[in-house]
């Protein structure tokens, strides 16, 4: 630092500031719509705040409100959770299933590709909707066909035990985004990978295992932290299915249960809608929003460490 | 990274035309035709049973927006009657105009202001060696992984009580033009990938960094500014969470999202009118794709991404 | 209840440190901005606008079918006529929710004069003072609001003394039968208490597999109307204590209300069954309403649902009574749970007179009431209305307009968090009914602790 020549440093000056003009915006960004809100959160969760009065120092009360006393914390959490565990992993074993799928349709395959694609591309809030109606129990369209084959007809939305299932049915209808991402890994395993293990006369389930997975586990990875963190902000469609289901849409001036059948649907970025936009409960509703924080910062770090580069710092 | 790009299906358009991993190269005396039949069989009637499972829902929705209001809620899964002016009676909805309207504003503009802020910021990330470097990175993933209900409350709070501006789509445009993380971080994957001695070359020709980019990169990355570009519109579109915070309470400013959900409630459960606004709502993002779909695939393949 | 919903309610760490120093004063800065900025809501009533002086008004209201718009836009042109110096921008289908967000966010388009149809929210909109007193308007305007209103309406547009809003138009809750069901099965008439009432339910159910052909009535929770505020009133629960503390448990009433509802959905067939019956069941503002379509012959309701139910073309006649009473309280047979929209001026409007003058036109002006009532088919809200020869002459509406009268009718108290407490029961019902929980003393122990824990975080 010492020896520095002066024309160098002043290069180094002026480098510093074009970069600092090219990140400028983002800086700005990131104070004001990340940095800032953050650190407010962490200060409004130690407040009692109604949003007609003025905010006045709340200890930990909040707090152990949230975690004693909230009933919809918990149910939330558990969930949540559930979601997690149950819809991320059919996710991955339902998008892997359509990509191998995809790969190995020889007629049409862009016709299959395009219908397997599609409802990803639908709107949550629509494709929601349609759902309420095609799994109404009563007079929908699937339990109609499920009565023609003499099938059971369950609840779906209507009923605690299956809502869940339920929307996970929706989030295996979207499935494209993971199919293509599967496809695209699919295809980039090398051939003769394959060639060498048929000579060794592996059959088609040990060349699944032997040379597919490891060549795709990197990928499996990215689509397992990213679908955990996706499901963690799970927001439109449980609320939108629940408001629906019920009966109850929020337009016409009345509160609606959060989470209906029996808070079955409630995920844990609604409850802070629940608390700070119905209850005006602000400050549980920080609390709340700092756990789901340090949630999804605990999955993103293990996607930064270990997921092989996707979401690398570095290049 | 550096190969990511040439997999693409721009350079391989119909990546299932390849040989399929297993099915590749074999010497097909071990198994014969008849197996190659079977094989053939198995696999298409599977692709034909997940066709149905993804397009019957569409089906029976545009089934159902063309019945008559007596019929919707009914067993009948064929309509008895085709009542094409429900469209028309969503359509002169009163609002459902200026939902359209909203809703373009918010994704247009939005997308605009999103990806031209962006641009600098990917550009730097991926070219500029400077200290920090990798620590922003890292703040750009934090963001891009942050649910938006976790800063939900002071964001509201600092819209509405500082500025005044609840009951509109400001809150959700303005935040666009500093920078969107998911747009850069994707932007900066695709920037890395051209190689330095570009940029290297229009700088000895005399050209500032800012003409660098321009002139040299961005037609370059032409193919990754249209996915981010259709990323961040159909994100616009599709949002519920911003307009049922910030717009709600003014249906004025409500977007499609929002007002499809009270178009139930307004309609009190004509299910046959509601399916139609779905459809309506659907269509756009739909005949979208039809025209993007390079692009959309080449977008999603970004993500994943790196071998 | 303004023709309809609302019912459901009843539902790197290493970072550098400059930048870093300077995010931090920048929030700092941007957090003593708020809380200088956040007590919008709270000024007193300084009304000191001209209400002669030509102003434009804005009223949100919740209305959203086209009908009851069509007739809140008549009433507003009446009042306009009247009053040609105010103009009345109107937003409709404004929720509940909503209405409080705005009144806390404040700002230009902020409304001047708000309804809703949610009464458990006036405790909080008093409370807060996010609505001004209207007292001194009262008094100004020499109306004396015990000779105007309906008792029942009176208690449930105030809160602990604060008077922040007036009823406007009501909904009062009572039976619908299926006559052409009763007259099958042999009964005469509707049952006035409860054992009757169960009686009469098992008689006129008729199952069919391991479902029904005919329900004589749903009384799970999720069911239409069905819920414990409801029944609340024919049991005579008071939910708190003198002191203000929830009080379910030591309530002979609660527990009875509980039972008697366990009691009748096992003898109907145990939950299981009805739940997947009610599955069945078309929306509750659609017109393949349970009701309507016969799946069951008695419903919980109010008064809308006996012109819903013509309008959906519902092919048997109607009966209407009002709700039973618990066996040997025959003499208080006639009450019914009472609600209702309630209207009132906000605080941090600038133009509270004129405001004031709009409330007054809505929900005194006999004239305005009557149409009003007449036109989306609701209960009218004054005295005088409700004695108005011009009042709709429909026997089934009528039978709800004495129920609105009678002195037993009444409303679940107000509360400063609305109507948590009620939904905390409501959840206590889905528990129990379901078997879930076990013991009726505990889970009532175990909801009044909610309900006090819930009260002091909010209060």
């Amino acid at each position: 630092m010492t020896t520095i020549h002066p024309g160098l440093k002043a290069r180094r000056r002026r480098s510093a500031l074009r970069t600092a003009a090219f990140l400028s915006p983002w800086l700005l960004g990131f104070s004001v719509f990340f940095a800032y809100p953050l650190l407010a959160t962490l200060y409004f969760s130690f407040m009692k705040y109604d949003g007609f009065t003025a905010p006045v120092w709340n200890g930990l009360a909040n707090w152990s409100y949230v975690f004693q006393d909230y009933p919809f914390f918990w149910p939330a959490l558990r969930n949540t959770l559930w979601l997690v565990v149950v819809m991320v992993s059919l996710r991955v074993v339902f998008g892997l299933g359509v990509g191998l799928l995809v790969t190995r349709v020889r007629t049409a395959p862009g016709l299959f590709r395009t219908f397997f694609y599609l409802p990803y591309l639908a709107p949550p809030v629509a494709a929601t909707m349609a759902f309420v109606f095609l799994l109404n129990p009563g007079t929908g369209p699937a339990n109609t066909v499920l009565d023609l084959f003499g099938m059971p007809q369950p609840g779906w939305f209507k009923d605690a035990d299956w809502s869940k299932p339920a929307l996970t049915l929706l989030a295996l209808w979207g499935i494209g985004d993971l199919m293509i991402i599967f496809m695209a890994a699919l295809l980039d395993v090398p051939r003769d990978q394959y060639e060498a293990a048929e000579l060794d006369g592996a059959g088609p389930f040990a060349r699944f295992r032997y040379v597919t997975l490891p060549n795709i586990s990197p990928i499996l990875l990215f689509a397992v932290v990213t679908g955990v963190i996706e499901t963690m902000q799970f927001y439109t469609q449980p609320l939108v299915a629940g408001k629906v289901a019920s009966g109850v849409i929020g337009g016409s001036g009345q509160q609606f249960e959060p989470g209906y059948p029996d808070q079955s649907t409630l995920t844990v970025p609604q409850i802070v809608y629940n608390l700070g936009f119905q209850r005006f409960d602000t400050g549980s509703a920080c609390v709340v929003a700092l756990v789901l924080f340090a949630l999804c910062m605990a999955f993103t770090a293990v996607l930064m460490r270990r997921g092989s580069g996707f979401l690398s710092a570095e290049d | 990274m550096s190969t990511r790009t040439d997999r693409l299906p721009r350079t391989a358009p119909e990546p299932t035309s390849r040989t399929a991993p297993g099915t590749a190269g074999r010497p097909p005396a071990p198994y014969g035709r008849r197996a190659a039949t079977l094989e053939w069989i198995a696999v298409h009637a599977l692709a034909v049973a997940a066709a149905l499972f993804f397009v019957l829902p569409f089906v029976f929705v545009l089934l159902t927006a063309v019945m008559s209001d007596s019929q919707a809620l009914t067993r009948d899964l064929w309509p008895n009657t085709w009542e094409w002016g429900n469209f028309r009676t969503v359509w002169e909805t009163p609002g459902f105009l200026t939902w359209w309207r909203n809703t373009l504003l918010y994704a247009g503009l939005g997308t605009v202001l999103a990806v031209g802020s962006s641009i600098p910021v990917a550009y730097a990330l991926a070219k500029f060696r400077f200290r920090g470097r990798n620590l922003m990175m890292m703040a750009v993933i934090a963001m891009m992984m942050l649910p938006p209900q976790v800063v939900i409350v002071p964001m509201y709070l600092f819209w509405s009580k500082q500025l005044g501006l609840s009951g509109t789509l400001w809150p959700l445009i303005v935040p666009m033009a500093f920078g969107n993380p998911f747009t850069i971080f994707l932007l900066r994957q695709f920037l890395l990938t051209i190689p330095r001695e570009y940029t290297e070359a229009a700088r000895i020709d005399g050209c500032g960094e800012f003409r660098a980019m321009v002139r040299v990169v961005l037609p370059m990355a032409r193919p990754a500014l249209a996915a981010v570009a259709l990323f961040h519109f159909f994100y616009c579109w599709n949002d519920y969470f911003g307009p049922q915070i910030y717009a709600s309470e003014n249906p004025g400013a409500w977007t499609l999202s929002y007002g499809l959900e009270s178009f139930k409630g307004a309609h009190q459960t004509d299910w046959n009118l509601t399916m139609a606004a779905t459809v309506l709502v659907m269509a756009p993002v739909i005949v979208v794709f039809f025209f993007a779909q390079k692009a959309f695939i080449e977008g999603v393949t970004l993500t994943g991404v790196k071998g | 209840m303004p023709g309809h919903p609302r019912a459901a309610r009843s539902r790197s760490g290493r970072t550098r440190r400059a930048p870093y120093a300077r995010t931090a004063a920048l929030a700092a800065v941007t957090a003593v901005c708020l809380l200088a900025g956040a007590c919008t809501g709270s000024s007193g009533g300084g009304a000191q606008d001209d209400p002669d002086a030509e102003t434009t008004l804005t009223f949100w209201h919740g209305w959203s079918a086209p009908s009851e718009v069509e007739a809140i836009d008549a009433n507003i042109e009446a009042f306009e006529e009247k009053h040609p110096n105010i103009t009345v921008k109107t937003v409709k289908n404004v929720s509940d929710d909503k209405l409080n967000q705005a009144l806390r966010a404040g700002g230009g388009d902020s409304p001047d004069v708000v309804s809703s149809f949610a009464t458990d929210n006036v405790g909080r909109f008093c409370a807060a003072n996010a609505l001004a007193d209207l007292k001194p308007f009262l008094a100004k305007s020499g109306i004396d609001p015990a000779k105007t209103f309906p008792k029942p309406m009176l208690d449930y547009t105030q809160y602990e003394g604060k008077r922040c809003t007036l009823p406007l138009l009501g909904d009062a809750y009572g039976l619908y039968y299926n006559k052409d069901a009763f007259a099958k099965a042999g009964i005469e008439a509707p049952p006035k208490t409860f054992s009757e009432f169960d009686e009469v339910a098992k008689k006129l159910t008729k199952e069919k597999g391991d479902s029904y052909s005919q329900l004589g009535f749903m009384p799970n929770y999720h069911g239409y109307e069905s819920t414990v505020e409801h029944f609340g009133a024919q049991f005579g629960v008071d939910y708190f204590d003198a002191d203000g503390r929830a009080a379910n448990a030591s309530d002979p009433g609660m527990k009875a209300l509980f039972t008697w509802q366990r009691e009748l959905v096992d003898a109907l067939g145990g939950f299981e069954k009805l739940e997947r019956h009610r599955s069945t069941f078309g929306d509750e503002w659609g017109a393949k309403h349970p009701f309507h379509t016969g799946q069951v012959a008695m419903q919980l309701d109010g008064e809308w649902r006996g012109k819903m139910a013509k309008e959906a073309g519902a092919d048997f006649e109607i009966g209407t009574a009002p709700l039973p009473v618990p066996d040997g309280q025959e003499d208080s047979y006639g009450k019914g749970y009472l609600s209702g929209t309630v209207v009132g001026v906000a605080s941090s409007s600038p133009r509270q007179n004129a405001a004031w003058e709009l409330v007054r036109f809505l929900t005194t002006d006999t004239n305005a009431v009557v149409d009003f009532a007449n036109a989306i088919h609701n209960v009218p809200s004054t005295l005088a209305a409700m004695k108005s020869p011009r009042l709709n002459e429909d026997p089934d509406y009528r039978t709800f307009v004495k129920i609105a009268q009678h002195p037993g009718s009444r409303h679940a108290p107000g509360s400063v968090n609305g109507a948590a407490y009620l939904l905390t029961l409501q959840d206590l019902g889905y528990a129990y009914e379901s078997g879930r929980e076990k013991s009726l003393d505990a889970g009532l122990r175990k909801a009044d602790r909610q309900i006090d824990k819930d009260l002091a975080q909010a209060g």
